[in-house]
């Protein structure tokens, strides 16, 4: 610790640094920049836990990493690159997930300060609740290539972190994914269901047969494709067997794989009239017939180069053959767990979302975008690392100087906008009284049909997906103290099929939800409704007099939307069979960042001192900017 | 990109998160630099650390200084038993363990005693750092480097406050990634490729299916023309004019038996796309300056590639072009069935190719008539900033893509800057009289505390009993200085008093931030790839803030 320093951090500021006791969440990008920083800034207690290992893609940045640490723990070996520099500090590093019932309301309140450096929604929702549970103040941080966000988090003081709604998870309806894609992004999500079907784990709603409960096809003309397919040949009969079993049969025989992926099941498809009245219809391939090569570029990198459809055909078969090897060696009832980082894994998605593409007509892209896609790349590079850093170190010393009150909300631009400004920080903003976290009584509504919503669903796609919680219990407040969901193991897995009117619950119900290691409880009241708008399954809204009008909205809106794929508007309209994918933490934040850069400059432009002429003129001119404000991935 | 060599890693995994900002050409360009830091403080090493990281080519690091006992406590890569060694040998060292594909190299000399001995030291660096410089150091140094236009970076890190000038004489950039670009869509000049096309398409005769699927832009340009029959060929040119073509694509919209209008999205979309699309295709005012720029009027066998690029821009808009910059060749996304997607989207593609292989053909005459055709061998390493003779056709279509985002930076000089006429009075007065919180103050008080050293040969506040007695003095100082522009304002006597508390001390998550500022910045110079901030920037720690200015 620098003598100097003693003058910079005036007072009994030091000896507060020195004694406090800081937990680090995250052992990545930011993560390894807040643990050098703490130490050279004379902290000298802290405890760091990340779940991840070190991966050759974290190197670029994750400056306490060598090659030789690949695989290894991130937050064990941060701990030991910091102390190799610094023997002096007492640090702590836990390879676990912040979510586990191990670091309970106790642990949290222990620690001084909790300093953020995660990278997805669903741990920030919970370390949110942790420090608000055990007040405890809270630095929460993201990056997101040249952009970055800090911003400052103390119960009844602050927002929380869920204050805000955030925008949806961006999700795909099945029937887009199965029976009639558009964009690449379409093809690739399919792509990685396939793969999850052939060799990962089986999840029903990641189905890649031809969907005949498309909300397109009337009752009739679905029934009469499914006549047309009652087949039961080897092929035709997958429709009931899995997938998994029929392609383990044909010992993963690539020509059978690929005549039936790309050609019986697309015949299929188009057999399905109504799907193709105002579509492209798709053109199913034969493998032993496939396009001739037009050899292109060839001389280019393997990486960047478009593959022909021949091409795609040949990686294909390599990787079932590679893959299903890789499967072998997992034993009996082992499976693959798709990864970004996978050469081969890529390739498979790669290869079978082109050739998918191809068929459909849509723009086939190569294997650099589909990694971007598939894994949902987020650009990170160490420099805004080093700056967001930089900046969390600065709130939290103001933390510990006692002037939470001088905190801000500081947003990093690409480049210094037209007000010369690179930062832009922003007053903190109180909490919100209806927020469904933080408020003294957080109440929401549920709207589904009770007759047909089932108890599991309640629990994993309301309270544990939506709302955030670990490990529910849920009690009816209907003076008995009925309780439907425990987060004991064994004790209420048998309603989890059942109706929520199985229990009498109806319209107005109140529900006692709690989440013991969240130190949180919610009361949810049910609105029963026969049918939701866009075939929706569920609805959570603040109060109920937020539904009437947004109702009315919807109708009109769908009243006046055409239904013929492909767009925004499609998605909205069929959300029954919504499809998840899995990292879109990484896109949404960067979407999360550029619109919150973009909309704070003009929501929150009052806490600046510019005069209001010049400052709607920027909101014009981002406003004109229009969508093209992304990052630019060149 | 594949090669293996140094880690033994594939670059491709390695950086693949970088990649996806400033591409392989950015990277390669990165691959290629040579990078030199003056003086290897807390702040020096955390920029080359995040220039390291990404695989600069190499570093070397200039210091003359021991490692002291502060060193080691707020900079990472010094250890304790490091002190009383060579600052710049042991920094080299563990910097380098950071990436095996960079390259690391140190002098154990001060950069007076080298300008002293080498003055040509300095030539083969693609970018100079230079931290805690003395004015005359400094302005010599900047003196060299302004003469070879390598750019230099000032940077310092004080207190709570950070500081960075970026000094190079002519700084030009292909690639500015503007936040907001119009697309290049031509509909108010069409090219006969798109008249062609488009008016193929009989919009009476369609199918419905068709009818609906028909890409905006063809609505578009299909309405425009027949706006024009009735408005002597003038494309709406305000808001009412937009309206009343939004109303006449409206009416394009079919009907159904009942005289119900279709639901046709694509006309909607043709709507929405009326304000944004239709455009007056005009040169930006930015590369109209470019060609008027004598360098651009008087290109020799000496001129920058860029230059070269640039007169045969000019050349083919005033020829082939007829007036317009090429054709960008990209069209957004839209509803279309894809057969006439893709062949919209050729259209575009082909023009652009035409525009492409019609520059090509200039520059290549140009550089015939510099006697300039015959492929040069150019070391890599140092062709970002002196002129080559063979043009890639990458680079040419990468300059055709970004025609109208091209962008030159000339800052002012360090000598400009510090000269006593030539300094800006009227910015910095314009500081000096603004409310509290400005940051520039800072910048006032950075030359002030260097007034100080000057007379004193210590920082003010450097022991924790001098910071009261100190501010008087530092406050004469300042009167000094200010009066020497030729200002009469003087600075809050509570900012003095925080200057002085400061003493002179290198805070580490001040210096973690300038680090990631500087280092973005260099890898801008690098790559040539987005604006550098010209040509000062100052940042206010404690309140977070940040402004940039010219001096
Ligand atoms: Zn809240």
């Amino acid at each position: 610790m620098a003598a100097t320093l003693k003058g910079v951090l005036q007072g009994s500021l030091a000896d507060n640094v020195k004694n406090s006791k800081i937990l680090v969440v995250g052992a990545g990008g930011i993560g390894c920049e807040v643990l050098k920083d703490l130490v050279l800034t004379g902290f000298k207690t802290i405890e760091v836990i990340d779940l991840d290992t070190i991966d050759v893609s974290n190197l670029n940045r994750q400056f306490l990493f060598r090659k030789e640490h690949v695989k290894k723990s991130k937050s064990q070996v941060a701990r030991e690159s910091v102390l190799k520099f610094n023997p002096d500090v007492d640090i702590k590093a836990y390879h676990d997930s912040v979510m586990s019932p191990d670091y309970d309301v106790n642990f949290f309140k222990q620690f001084t300060l909790v300093l953020n450096a995660l990278d997805n929604r669903a741990a920030r929702n919970h370390v949110n609740r942790m420090c608000l549970a055990a007040d405890i103040p809270l630095v929460e941080s993201g990056t997101a290539g040249y952009l970055g966000q800090v911003t400052v988090i103390k119960k009844g003081l602050t927002e929380c972190y869920e204050c805000q709604p955030k925008p949806p998870q961006k999700t795909f309806p099945g029937c887009t994914i199965r029976n009639t894609p558009s964009e690449p992004i379409h093809c690739v999500v399919w792509a990685k269901h396939l793969f999850n079907q052939l060799f990962g784990e089986d999840d029903p709603d990641q189905d890649v047969s031809p969907d005949t409960e498309d909300p397109e096809l009337t009752a009739e003309a679905g029934q009469s494709a499914l006549q047309s397919e009652a087949k039961t040949d080897e092929i035709g009969g997958i429709e009931r067997k899995s997938t998994r079993v029929w392609a383990m049969n044909t010992g993963y025989d690539p020509e059978k794989l690929f005549n039936k992926l790309f050609r019986d099941d697309i015949k299929y498809l188009l057999s399905m009239e109504t799907l193709w009245k105002k579509r492209r219809p798709p053109q199913p391939l034969n493998m032993t017939q496939l396009p001739s090569d037009t050899d292109g570029n060839s001389s280019a990198i393997r990486d960047q180069r478009q593959w022909s459809v021949k091409e795609c055909a040949n990686v294909f078969s390599d990787c079932l053959g590679q893959l299903k090897k890789e499967l072998a060696t997992q034993g009996d009832g082992g499976m693959l767990v798709w990864d970004k980082d996978d050469e081969t894994a890529l390739d498979f998605v790669a290869s079978v979302a082109n050739i998918r593409a191809h068929i459909f007509g849509i723009a086939m892209k190569t294997r650099f975008d589909i990694k971007s896609m598939a894994g949902n790349i987020i650009p990170a590079i160490a420099t805004t690392n080093a700056i967001i850093a930089g900046l969390i170190i600065m709130e939290a010393i103001k933390i510990l100087s006692g002037k939470i009150k001088s905190c801000k909300t500081v947003y990093l631009n690409r480049v210094p906008n037209d007000r010369n400004r690179l930062l832009v920080p922003c007053t903190l903003d109180p909490p919100n009284p209806k927020c469904y976290v933080c408020a003294p009584k957080p109440e929401v509504t549920v709207v589904v049909n009770c007759t047909r919503f089932k108890v599991g669903a309640l629990q994993d796609k309301v309270l544990k997906s939506y709302l955030g919680m670990v490990a529910p219990d849920v009690e009816i407040d209907d003076g008995k103290g009925t309780i439907i969901i425990s987060s004991e193991e064994g004790e209420t897995e048998e309603n989890n099929d059942k109706f929520l009117s199985d229990f009498g619950i109806r319209n107005g119900t109140r529900l006692k939800c709690d989440d013991f290691l969240q130190v949180y409880s919610l009361v949810v009241t049910i609105a029963h409704v026969e049918k939701l708008e866009e075939e929706k399954e569920f609805e959570v809204v603040g109060d109920l007099s937020e539904l009437q009008p947004q109702e009315e909205q919807q109708q009109a809106a769908n009243g006046s939307k055409p239904h013929n794929g492909g767009d925004k508007a499609d998605e909205k309209e069929e959300e029954d069979d919504l499809m998840l994918i899995e990292e879109e933490e990484f896109e949404e934040e960067q979407q999360r960042m550029e619109e919150e850069t973009r909309t704070t400059r003009k929501r929150k432009a009052s806490s600046e001192t510019e005069p209001t002429t010049k400052r709607s003129k920027t909101a014009e001119a981002q406003a004109a900017a229009g969508d093209n404000d992304v990052i630019e991935i060149s | 990109m594949a090669e293996t060599k140094g880690s033994g890693l594939d670059k491709n995994n390695k950086y693949d998160r970088q990649l996806r900002l400033w591409g392989d050409h950015g990277q390669s360009a990165l691959e290629a630099a040579r990078v030199c830091l003056i003086n290897a403080t807390a702040t020096g090493t955390e920029i080359l650390k995040n220039v390291i990281l990404p695989g600069i080519g190499s570093f070397t690091i200039v210091d003359g200084h021991k490692v002291r006992g502060e060193d080691v406590g707020n900079n990472f890569f010094l250890l304790a038993d490091s002190i009383g060694k060579s600052r710049a040998q042991v920094a080299t060292e563990l910097l380098g363990e950071l990436n095996d594909d960079v390259t690391g190299n140190f002098v154990e000399e001060s950069v007076e005693t080298l300008l002293e001995s080498n003055p040509d030291y300095f030539s083969t660096f693609s970018v100079v750092v230079a931290i805690n410089l003395h004015e005359k150091a400094l302005l010599q140094l900047g003196g060299v480097l302004w003469e070879k236009n390598i750019p230099l970076l000032v940077c310092r890190c004080y207190g709570f406050i950070g500081y960075l000038r970026l000094a190079v004489r002519e700084h030009t950039i292909v690639e500015s990634h503007p936040d907001s670009a119009l697309e290049d869509l031509r509909l108010d000049r069409p090219f006969p490729g798109l008249q062609t096309f488009c008016d193929s398409l009989n919009m009476e005769t369609m199918t419905k299916k068709e009818h609906g699927h028909t890409p905006w832009l063809v609505l578009l340009y299909k309405y425009v023309q027949e706006w024009k029959k009735t408005h002597d060929g003038q494309i709406p040119k305000n808001y009412k004019e937009k309206n009343m073509l939004k109303e006449m694509i409206r009416k394009g919209i079919r009907q159904n038996e009942e005289g119900v209008p279709e639901l046709e999205e694509n006309f909607d979309e043709a709507v929405t796309h009326v304000n944004s699309a239709l455009v007056t295709t005009r040169i930006p005012s930015e590369v109209q300056a470019l060609f008027d720029d004598p360098c651009c009027t008087n290109i020799n066998s000496e001129s920058k590639t860029f230059w070269i690029l640039c007169r045969a821009l000019h050349d083919f808009v005033h020829n082939e072009g007829n007036g317009d910059l090429p054709l960008r060749g990209t069209i957004p996304d839209m509803t279309s069935d894809s057969e006439r997607y893709i062949q919209l989207q050729n259209v575009y593609r082909e023009q652009a190719a035409t525009d492409m292989t019609a520059i090509r053909n200039r520059v290549h005459a140009l550089l015939q008539s510099l006697g300039r055709d015959e492929p040069v061998f150019v070391d890599p390493k140092v062709s970002h900033s002196s002129p080559c003779g063979a043009v890639s056709d990458n680079e040419i279509k990468t300059f055709c893509r970004n025609a109208a985002f091209l962008r030159l930076v000339r800052c002012r000089s360090l000598a400009e800057e510090y000269g006593t006429n030539t300094v800006n009075k009227d910015e910095l007065n314009m500081h000096l009289e603004s409310e509290e919180g400005d940051d520039l103050l800072f910048y006032i008080l950075l030359r002030g505390v260097d007034r100080f050293y000057d007379e004193y040969n210590r920082y003010p506040g450097r022991d924790n009993s001098d910071v009261e007695p100190d501010i008087p003095k530092l406050k004469t100082c300042l009167t000094k200085l200010l009066h020497d522009w030729g200002l009469s304002g003087t600075v809050k006597e509570d900012y003095i008093h925080e200057m002085c508390r400061y003493g002179a001390s290198e805070v580490h998550s001040i210096a973690s931030y300038m680090g990631g500022v500087v280092a973005q910045e260099v890898i801008k110079i690098l790559t040539t790839q987005f604006v550098p901030i010209n040509n000062t920037y100052v940042y206010n720690g404690f309140l977070q803030t940040s402004t940039t200015v010219q001096l």
